[in-house]
């Protein structure tokens, strides 16, 4: 009997415990990095050192990130890397590396770990001023110190220099004086009193301090000033003529600049070799003397070429010419520094540039060494497109897409592909088979459930990479100069014009930007397998992009035209056959700053194209004191399975399903109640506003997601100083006015709207929801977080219907009881520890799999990887055991059969007894 | 040029399922509306009609519309059969002086299918401020689309309109206070004893039910044992 007890009691606490493990949403460790990866950025370049002599070669830098960090000289990978603070406050100001001083006689290097001294020191912000020490080896803060300037205005065009262990913080009071007031670097005691020296010829356009000189342009002269000279006396230095662009400094040479390709200096103990003419310049030392590098790109050839600076004779040891990729965009030397060998014939130098396109590239030895692609910390926009068909699957396509009429002549086609394919499975299998094409020797060939994908990512700099989603190799790379977003503070677009649905047909995406030489619109086409320019490739268009919307599809090229309103309310079609599918379409405009609406009807007619204004909303109130800071639509390609959603009481809530609803949020501050958020909902076909909603004390930042019938969107609440979500859902009501086709012209006037507001305990940086082929997969919204993580959010949770007290009815219907505050557990992470340091948006897109969302996550570093929200129900576990699976059913088959045998047997048996 | 007081229509707005929307300030506002109803020229537009509104709080208004003249109601037609829009502007004048322009459009034919019966939806920013004026019609019963011969018969000349004002609603807060609320009364109830276990039968009873289960097959099989 005890023994009956005992084994009882485990039993139960077995089955405990497996009621306990119930399923587990978070990834198991050996899934890790299986399905994601991360690239990691520090952003464009700011300031940078090479230093090879060190007893760890090293290439420390400051980005405009506000990153800090080191790379490796040899491959160019992250050594070590610190994400500051946010503009304004951690804007790098100075970045100082001792022993990379002005003078070689002043050296700050200290023993380590003393306080003395600094490996790197940083400047950042200017309201605090933040000073900080870095150890450069393992990146850590060493020391820290911080002013408070009195006045904060003056304190934004603040610079700083140090020399001599002193550090120097230069305030311009604009045509009237600058303040210099010194510290001792590394304590932050001042070594005096603030000096004021007049000067009423500095201006904010024209000056820039050069080492200890402050310098101005002013017409054909330039005047400079010295810091630390005891008399302040004023430097003139005239120019041949004016300069036709801004004039830079040459950092490492005191009071030497770069006035228009050429070089000047106002120091007259500085000599600098005049005659040069370079588009950039840097100085370093070779052979130990000084040296000026200079790299200019003469038909897609990098030239280094060095003088030394005493004599301006050239120096041939680092003469270099390399080849130089067009996509790299122009270049401009930023370091270089050699390695001191017995033969110093300058083979050992690292010359680091950094381009147009954001790229840091690394030259040595007569070729590009490595290549950092920064400009990805600024992804503006991104597209997955599927990947072309193998060749067989490709005919096949071709054959089912063929409008055969006959049942005969199908039959016949049917039979000799699949001949075809048979023959050339055999060709395959004994090794005779046709060479495979470019995009199935790099591996890109569609997979049975489409989830490789070609992951299309635009950049702010310009430039467009094609990405394998699964493995992260960058195919290609194509850079658009002289791009940029549009006005309203509107990025450039990427968009699919053809997918890879048209066999033959090769796809299609576009990006539409504005020019940045005369502000009209641009649009570049391009494959985006191959990432090669098509249909003529770029386009220089001869107005102003107001707006944009997409076209059906044409019959004949399956190409969706582009549809364009310019800056004079005149409409256009890219490409032009495409033009009378725009007859009948709607447009809309929304300005930012006033918050008024416009919309238009396009109406194609005797040829030509027109937009009739038919209606407009004011969102600004009276003195357009609202400003619109979001606008959010639904995605255009998202499915709706469910059309309503089931009560507890078995009867239907039908969902207000609209496709062209479109929320707007406005901020103004108001008297009463500080800071006032307006949410609307917005019809932008008839320009009804179907429901508008007003948050008092609350204010941005605000990020929204709007989908099916629901709304949710986070903010914070000034009132109780934290982060809440208000979510929104709409409903027809139980009947549904028109169950086949939605006409915004004909809608119900007013749903039903459930709304609830929840504490999230994080600050939100992105959210998004997931998006499936057919929308039957649950929705969940990706929440990204100011730590860089990913939270996965079902809607349930979410869910405006979760009732307060936790009613039959509520249970019935599978609705939570309402909880205040949203739970964020630690498996609902997607990037677990990957975290993408500054998260700024979140992209999805279907797969083929209906279980499966794609996700790509942007900052400053890259995520992508799947989710899969209900689970992946149309997916055998990776897992799973196949050989055990068989050997089961053989045996089952066989056993079954064996047994029929014999039970005939043994029935015929019985039969003769 | 004869004016008449057409009709005088009282709406009241009770069509929100949930809290009303309330002005802190009511104000009165003038809405002056024009329409254009010739298809060749659509930046000519023709008085249509007054409504003031006294109090936006109440939502009362008082609607002094024209006819249409003959040649408009022809005009009207035309744009009908052509699938046009019809385009009204309404010029709203606030207490303080300032005037906005407002832009809205109907299908042509669904206005007059619908006898010039239309509801006007003037919708209110928390300030009370128009942000949109929306003209819209009951759907047309069965018939789409304007022909010459439907439209022919359709002789009325007078719009009646309804005004229904649409004012921002208040946003929910995170509900702390029920929930706490909910939280110490069940918390007291479990203190009292009171709770009453809603669980299903097995999760209620399963640690009797699992040894009884155990117990019987335990048996079954010494039973078998002794058996042999």
């Amino acid at each position: 009997m005890d023994f009956l007890k005992s084994s009882a009691g485990t039993l139960i606490s077995l089955l405990s415990l497996l009621l306990l493990l119930s399923t587990c949403s978070g990834l198991y460790e050996d899934q890790i990095k299986k399905f994601d990866w991360r690239s990691v950025h520090v952003g464009s370049l700011k300031h940078a050192y090479v230093d090879l002599n060190h007893f760890q070669p090293r290439v420390l830098l400051s980005t405009h990130e506000q990153v800090i960090g080191s790379l490796c000289p040899k491959t160019g990978e992250i050594i070590w890397r610190q994400v500051l603070e946010k503009k304004p406050r951690g804007d790098i100001k100075l970045l100082q590396v001792s022993g990379f001083a002005d003078d070689s006689s002043d050296t700050a290097a200290a023993p380590m770990g003393s306080h003395l001294g600094f490996d790197m020191m940083t400047v950042q912000g200017h309201a605090p001023a933040l000073v900080r020490g870095w150890n450069t080896n393992i990146g850590t803060i060493e020391w820290e110190w911080s002013i408070m300037p009195l006045n904060t205005e003056r304190a934004q065009d603040a610079v700083w220099f140090y020399s001599n262990s002193v550090l120097y913080h230069v305030v311009p009071a604009w045509r009237s004086h600058i303040e210099v007031t010194s510290y001792f670097a590394t304590s932050g005691h001042t070594t005096g009193s603030t000096s004021k020296i007049m000067a009423a010829w500095i201006n904010p356009e024209s000056c820039l301090l050069s080492g200890s000189f402050y310098v101005c342009l002013d017409g054909k002269q330039l005047i400079s000033l010295d810091l630390l000279a005891k008399s302040t006396q004023v430097i003139a230095t005239s120019l041949g003529s004016e300069p036709s662009s801004k004039i830079q400094d040459l950092p490492g040479l005191n009071g030497a600049l770069i006035v228009d390709k050429k070089l000047v200096s106002v120091n007259k103990d500085q000599a600098v070799c005049p005659d040069l003419s370079s588009d950039s310049f840097i100085v370093g030392s070779f052979n130990r003397r000084k040296v000026i590098a200079y790299a200019d790109l003469i038909n897609n050839m990098l030239n280094i070429n060095a003088v030394y600076l005493d004599d301006c004779s050239p120096v041939p040891e680092l003469h270099l010419s390399v080849a130089f990729a067009d996509h790299y965009g122009s270049p401009s030397l930023r370091s270089f520094d050699c390695k001191s060998t017995r033969n110093s014939d300058g083979k050992n130098c690292l010359f680091l540039l950094s381009t147009s396109a954001e790229s840091i590239v690394a030259v040595q030895q007569g070729r590009v060494r490595w290549a950092r692609e920064e400009s990805l910390a600024n992804v503006i926009d991104t597209q997955f497109l599927d990947l072309p068909l193998a060749d067989s699957e490709g005919t096949l396509e071709n054959e089912m897409k063929g409008k055969a009429g006959d049942i005969a002549t199908a039959f016949m086609r049917r039979i000799t592909t699949q001949a075809i394919q048979i023959k050339s499975l055999f060709l395959h299998v004994i090794g005779l088979g046709p060479p495979p094409t470019d995009t199935q020797r790099a591996g890109l060939v569609r997979d049975s459930f489409g989830l490789h994908k070609m992951l299309v990512l635009l950049t702010r700099s310009g430039k467009i990479f094609g990405i394998d989603n699964i493995a992260g190799k960058h195919h290609w790379q194509l850079y658009l100069p002289n791009v940029a977003g549009f006005e309203n503070s509107e990025q450039m677009r990427l968009i699919v014009q053809r997918s890879s649905k048209h066999f033959p047909l090769q796809p299609l995406c576009a990006i539409v930007a504005k020019s940045v030489e005369n502000g009209n619109g641009v649009l570049f086409r391009f494959n985006p397998i191959t990432g090669q320019a098509s249909e003529g490739g770029l386009l220089q268009l001869n107005y102003k992009i107001k707006q944009l919307a997409l076209l059906p599809e044409t019959e004949e090229d399956y190409v969706k035209g582009v549809l364009i309103l310019d800056g004079a309310n005149k409409v256009h079609v890219e490409p032009k056959h495409a033009t009378p599918l725009a007859h009948g379409l709607y447009l809309y405009t929304a300005d930012l700053k006033t918050a008024e609406l416009e919309g238009y009807y396009v109406k194609y007619a005797g040829g030509e194209l027109s937009a009739l204004p038919i209606w407009n909303v004011r969102l600004g109130g009276h003195n357009s004191e609202q400003q619109i800071i979001s606008v959010a639509s639904k995605n255009p390609i998202e499915h709706v399975h469910s059309q309503g959603r089931v009560l507890g009481d078995r009867s239907v809530l039908y969902k207000y399903i609209n496709p062209n609803l479109v929320a707007f949020v406005t901020q103004a501050p108001d008297a009463t109640h500080k800071s006032v958020l307006n949410m609307y909902l917005i019809d932008v076909v008839s320009g009804s506003v179907i429901f508008s909603m007003t948050h008092r004390k609350v204010r941005a930042p605000l990020h929204i997601v709007h989908s099916e019938n629901w709304l949710a969107y986070s903010y914070f609440n000034d009132k109780v100083r934290r982060t809440e979500i208000t979510t929104i859902e709409l409903y027809e009501g139980s009947a549904q006015a028109n169950n086949s086709v939605w006409s915004s012209l004909q809608a119900p006037s007013m749903p039903l709207v459930e709304r609830q507001s929840y504490i999230i305990p994080t600050i939100v940086e992105a959210m998004r929801e997931t998006i499936t082929e057919r929308g039957i997969t649950n929705k969940h919204v990706l929440i990204g977080t100011a730590s860089g993580g990913i939270v996965e959010m079902p809607w349930h949770l979410l869910d405006p219907r979760r009732p307060i007290s936790s009613t039959t009815q509520g249970r019935e219907e599978g609705a939570i009881p309402y909880i205040p505050e949203l739970p964020l557990p630690t498996e609902n992470y997607i990037n677990y520890n990957q975290t993408v340091a500054r998260l700024r948006n979140i992209y999805t897109a279907p797969s083929g799999l209906e279980s499966t969302c794609l996700v790509v996550a942007t900052g400053l570093d890259i995520f992508v990887t799947r989710v899969a929200p209900s689970k992946t129900f149309d997916l055998l576990k990776e897992d799973f055991d196949y050989i055990l699976i068989s050997i089961v059913l053989v045996v089952l088959t066989s056993g079954s059969l064996i047994v029929r045998h014999l039970a005939s047997r043994k029935l015929l048996k019985q039969a003769w007894k | 040029m004869h004016l008449r007081l057409s009709y005088l229509l009282i709406v009241l707005v009770s069509f929100f399922a949930s809290g009303w929307g309330f002005l802190e300030h009511d104000g009165w506002i003038n809405i002056d509306l024009h329409h254009a109803l010739t298809p060749a020229r659509p930046e000519h537009f023709s008085h249509r009609g007054n409504i003031s509104i006294p109090s936006l709080n109440a939502g009362l208004s008082t609607i002094v519309q024209n006819p249409l003249t003959d040649s408009e109601l022809e005009s009207l037609k035309v744009l009908a059969r052509q699938n046009g829009f019809y385009r009204l502007r309404a010029t709203v004048t606030y207490p303080n002086g300032s005037s906005q322009r407002f832009l809205t459009s109907s299908k042509a034919c669904s206005l007059l299918l619908a006898q010039f019966n239309d509801v006007l939806w003037v919708s209110l920013d928390p300030n009370g401020y128009v942000t949109g004026i929306t003209t819209s019609q009951d759907p047309a019963p069965k018939i789409s689309e304007c022909t010459a011969e439907n439209t022919q018969q359709i002789n009325e000349k007078n719009f009646s309109s309804d005004v229904i004002i649409r004012h921002a609603e208040l946003a929910p807060v995170p509900d702390t206070g029920s929930f706490i609320q909910k939280f110490e009364r069940e918390r007291e109830a479990r203190e009292r004893g009171e709770v009453r276990d809603n669980r299903g039968f097995f999760a209620k009873y399963w640690m009797y039910i699992v040894p009884v289960v155990l117990l019987v097959f335990i048996s079954g099989a010494t039973n078998q044992d002794a058996a042999k």
